[in-house]
């Protein structure tokens, strides 16, 4: 019998000013007992949504408005809160992406276990903190942390304290909401590792949602594929990595591949989501569907068994009665896949005949921290030298924490060095006053990691764009003005007009960050530095940025730093690699080079950590 | 409106009309024709805050319009005194022969002034020290934090009577003069929170990049993001002017000839009205006042929702 089993569910968002969004509808799902189920799809597709519908935890104006829940056997769609809540964390728990932060910052960690623990067992105090420092080494924490406030801890740490706490009183069944995102790329590893190892020996069930189907495939039994706010695929892990059959699963695993390839191919799948206010007809997908049909438009495609799991579309349905297994079309779906393709080749360009930009040159920075009445002193950067040159991306690869983001503000003149050269031409930037500083600013610009915050909600894309034309290049209103729209066009959205009219709202994740990089084009500058220009993007469409990027560093000659915690992301669009390991250069060269060929044991445990669902093909290869 | 859609959770704003670009067109074109300012907006979506901008609207009429409302000339002692409400007088006359209720209609035009120009004077205030503060840090974040935080503990209706009582001149603008400067800790300490946070914003450090200097760093990326914070401190200062201008009238620190509700309490109390039984005469101006308070105070209902920070920025 199934511990979890939705049938067909319907989840509503009912608010005043709106009219009402079908997050979720008509979805059936079973989860066994001990069984560790994945849940993936773009942002905004429904996964937690429904998550949270499966235990209960909608919140206004959440509603469920059709179907049943049942867990264990037991109806629980309409159960009353008061009998909910025995069931929670003994029976049902979960971990959110926040969840490191609802740690009560006034409490020490073991304090907050034992009220977890004794509100629904008679534990002693001494049995409960031998179970803490059980459940602590369980997540490979040293159980003297204990004592620790949330506020000592990192977030990786303090993340783990969070599943310790989930999984203190032996739940049946964990929902992880996205539980690692944000972690980063190494941490986020050794814990969803650790999980799995727990839930394998303790049996636990586990819904796993996260936009990233690569760890998704590698850690679960079966997945699920969401999209607008239904199922659209459902197979066993190892059957979907092999065949994927509905289009939009291809996409989304097109955006993976092994960086150690010849060539690398990712594809991205252009469009956004439905708005699920709306009434549609068809299959919600035939948009963005590279394989639509005319039917697809007129008949909603049903979620029917095809071969041992469930498939939505209308011509995977056809293509699988008239005998054409996927397994038959073998690899190929890779490169023939869903959506656009953007691809780089290793080809062996001429290092030395670029012409150098800016030096930077044995530069050091340490900080002082201080922390109540300790001073430490952190060496953020370590005597660090690379160059940048026209029309090459230099990679800055490395955790969180090994001082990327500072040797940004080096570089920009937002800092300055404790010893070392910055040099741009003939430009001491590491010398430069107020004002020269706003002269360099022509030269140098920056592309922000989180479109969100990047972009001034009050002010239309045009009046954004405009900005630095009027400043950098003294135009007047109007020729800054068609010299925005030109940008708009050069960085893809067109019709330029209707989107220089918008506010920042009013545009996807993607668009804004076309804007972002719009922005910092304006001034013609030699030199972008991008921050994590990607991490904060959906899947699908991170390619698509990065193959924007590229061509324009590209056609455009400008010297690019792109700084990034993800190996792939560096060997798609830089020339050079360099490796970053607590303010160090642990490893530095040629991109294919790095990645083929690491040589430091830091870059082999960032490589390893990548997500890749391809691992064991292309150990085969 | 705007500012509603933006950073709910992802699964809800996702779902925004962004393919249905005619949808988004007309949006923007409405927003233009009409020009509510967004927060009006909010406040007229909440039932309290609406019936609150009803009465407010009611009495700024009736200040600006007082001539039309009231049958006789409020200074005018040509009537017979002591007069009982009805009798050709809505509420009688006073003992000196004034009509109460025309007075009553120009006190309405004293508070509202007072409102005003003080709530103004205190919120510019309290917008320039909040912003240095919070947009410079530092030192002078300190040093101004200190004075904020002096401001914040000194009793303030004691100080102004203790300043009226030595201003030079005791004319009407002096009472509002002191109330503004006296009214803008609160203001300038929640402006300065908010800069706080919006400063570390990734736009702001991209308008430097865009060769933006301080002032327009300032008024073109911050201020608009903090309307709605402005308005909720105008709404504040406002409301402090107002009661601080008829308890210092009441008290007899004002300027006894300026007509308004303080100075009608003040004189209605003087002269005995409670004595000759001439309860419209005390009640009205007190009645008044309470309506105009209670009227800003549901205003300020609506204002939670201008108080959350994901409506807040617009
Ligand atoms: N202003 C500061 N004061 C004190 N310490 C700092 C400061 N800025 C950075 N550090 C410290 O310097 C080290 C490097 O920080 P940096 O932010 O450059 O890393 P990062 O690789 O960019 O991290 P992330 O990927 O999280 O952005 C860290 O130990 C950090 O705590
Ligand atoms: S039903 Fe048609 S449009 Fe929908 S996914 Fe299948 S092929 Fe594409
Ligand atoms: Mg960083």
């Amino acid at each position: 019998m199934s511990l979890l089993a939705v049938d067909q569910l319907d989840v509503t968002y009912l608010t005043r000013k709106r009219p009402p969004v079908q997050a979720v509808r008509g979805v059936s799902l079973t989860i066994g007992p001990g069984e560790f189920v994945g849940l993936v799809g773009e942002s905004g597709s429904g996964k937690s949504t429904l998550g949270n519908a499966t235990i209960r935890l909608l919140s206004r104006p959440g509603e469920i408005t059709g179907g049943t829940v049942s867990f264990n056997g037991q109806d629980i769609t309409a159960l009353g809160e008061d009998r909910l809540r025995p069931m929670r964390w003994r029976d049902i728990s979960t971990v959110f992406q926040s969840s490191m932060n609802s740690l009560n910052p006034v409490m020490p960690i073991e304090a907050q276990f034992r009220d977890a623990i004794q509100a629904h067992s008679r534990a002693s105090n001494g049995q409960v903190r031998k179970r803490v420092a059980e459940l602590l080494t369980m997540v490979d924490i040293d159980p003297s942390f204990m004592r620790f406030y949330p506020h000592e801890l990192s977030g990786g740490m303090k993340q783990r304290v969070a599943l310790a706490l989930a999984l203190a009183l032996e739940p049946k069944f964990v929902l992880l909401d996205e539980p690692t995102t944000g972690l980063d790329v190494v941490v986020q590893r050794a814990i969803l590792e650790r999980l799995r190892v727990i839930q394998r020996e303790q049996e636990f069930a586990v819904l796993l949602i996260s936009h990233d189907l690569g760890s998704v495939l590698e850690f679960s039994d079966r997945v699920l594929v969401m999209y607008a706010g239904e199922i659209v695929e459902e197979q066993a892990a190892a059957d979907m990595l092999r065949h994927p059959r509905h289009p939009y699963s291809r996409g989304l695993l097109g955006s993976y591949a092994s960086p150690t390839a010849k060539t690398i191919a990712i594809t991205y799948i252009p469009g956004r989501p439905p708005d699920l206010s709306k009434p549609h007809q068809g299959c919600l997908f035939a948009p963005r569907c590279v394989d639509a049909i005319p039917l697809c438009r007129m008949k909603a495609p049903e979620l029917l068994p095809l071969g041992d799991g469930l498939v939505a579309c209308h011509v995977a349905k056809m293509r699988a009665e008239a005998g054409q297994l996927p397994e038959q079309q073998g690899r190929s779906w890779r490169t023939q896949a869903a959506g656009a393709v953007f691809t780089k080749h290793t080809v062996a360009k001429d290092p030395t005949g670029a012409e150098d930009i800016l030096r930077f040159e044995g530069v050091s920075k340490l900080y002082t921290r201080r922390r109540g009445f300790k001073t430490t002193l952190v060496q953020a950067v370590d005597d660090v030298s690379f160059v940048l040159s026209k029309g090459h991306v230099t990679a800055l690869v490395g955790q969180s924490g090994s001082g990327k983001s500072t040797i940004a503000k080096l570089v920009t003149g937002i800092e300055r060095p404790d010893s070392g050269e910055i040099s741009f031409g003939d430009l001491r930037v590491d010398r430069l006053g107020r004002r020269g500083l706003r002269d360099f600013r022509k030269h140098i610009q920056m592309v922000f990691q989180d479109p969100y915050s990047a972009l001034n909600p009050a002010h239309t894309v045009l009046s954004t764009l405009m900005r630095p034309l009027i400043n950098h290049k003294g135009m007047s209103r109007g020729q800054a003005q068609s010299r925005a729209l030109e940008l708009l066009e050069t960085v893809g959205l067109t019709p330029p007009e209707r989107f220089g009219q918008r506010h920042p709202h009013q545009l996807s994740g993607g668009q804004r960050q076309r804007i972002v990089i719009a922005r910092a084009l304006a001034p013609e500058p030699a030199i972008i530095i991008a921050d994590e220009p990607i991490s904060s993007l959906d899947v699908s469409i991170r390619a698509e940025i990065l193959e924007l990027l590229d061509g324009l560093v590209r056609e455009q000659g400008i010297a690019m730093l792109y700084i990034t915690h993800d190996l792939l992301s560096a060997r798609l669009l830089a020339d050079d690699i360099i490796v970053l390991n607590e303010g160090k250069v642990v490893e530095a060269g040629r991109a294919e080079d790095v990645i083929a060929n690491p040589q430091h044991a830091y870059t082999q445990l960032l490589l390893r950590s990548i997500p890749n669902p391809f691992v064991e093909e292309t150990a085969a290869d | 409106m705007s500012m509603l859609q933006q950073g709910e959770t992802p699964t809800v704003s996702d779902a925004l009309p962004l393919d249905e670009e005619g949808a988004v067109e007309q949006q923007t074109r409405a927003n233009r024709r009409f020009r509510v300012p967004g927060w009006l907006g909010i406040l007229w979506e909440n039932r309290k805050s609406r019936v609150g901008l009803v009465m407010l609207a009611i009495f700024l009429i009736v200040a600006v319009f007082a001539p039309l409302f009231s049958p006789h000339d409020p200074r005018s002692n040509d009537f017979a005194p002591n007069l009982d409400p009805g009798s050709g007088h809505l509420l009688g006359t006073t003992t000196k022969g004034e009509d109460i209720f025309s007075q009553l209609v120009y006190g309405a035009r004293t508070s509202l002034i007072v409102g005003v120009v003080g709530g103004l004077l205190a919120t510019a205030i309290a917008l320039v020290i909040g912003l240095t503060a919070g947009y410079l840090g530092g030192t002078v974040n300190e040093v101004l934090t200190f004075f904020i935080n002096l401001a914040l503990v000194v009793p303030i209706l004691p100080l102004i009577a203790l300043l009226s009582a030595y201003a030079p001149g005791q004319g009407l603008w002096v009472v509002i003069l002191i109330i503004g400067l006296t009214g803008w800790a609160s203001g300038a300490r929640l402006k300065k929170a908010q800069i706080l946070t919006l400063r570390s914003r990734d736009y702001i450090t991209a308008a430097v990049f865009a060769g933006e200097g301080l002032w327009q760093v300032i008024f073109r990326e911050i201020m608009p993001n903090m309307i709605s914070l402005v308005v909720v401190g105008f709404m504040g200062s406002a409301m402090g002017a107002i009661g601080a201008e008829a308890g210092l009238a009441f008290l007899g620190f004002g300027n006894p000839e300026t007509i308004s509700w303080g100075t009608m309490s003040y004189w209605a109390n003087n002269q005995g009205a409670l004595v000759t039984g001439q309860w419209a005469w005390l009640l009205a101006p007190g009645l008044a006042l309470s309506f105009l308070i209670m009227a800003l105070t549901l205003v300020n209902f609506g204002v939670d929702a201008l108080g959350n920070p994901q409506l807040r920025e617009e």
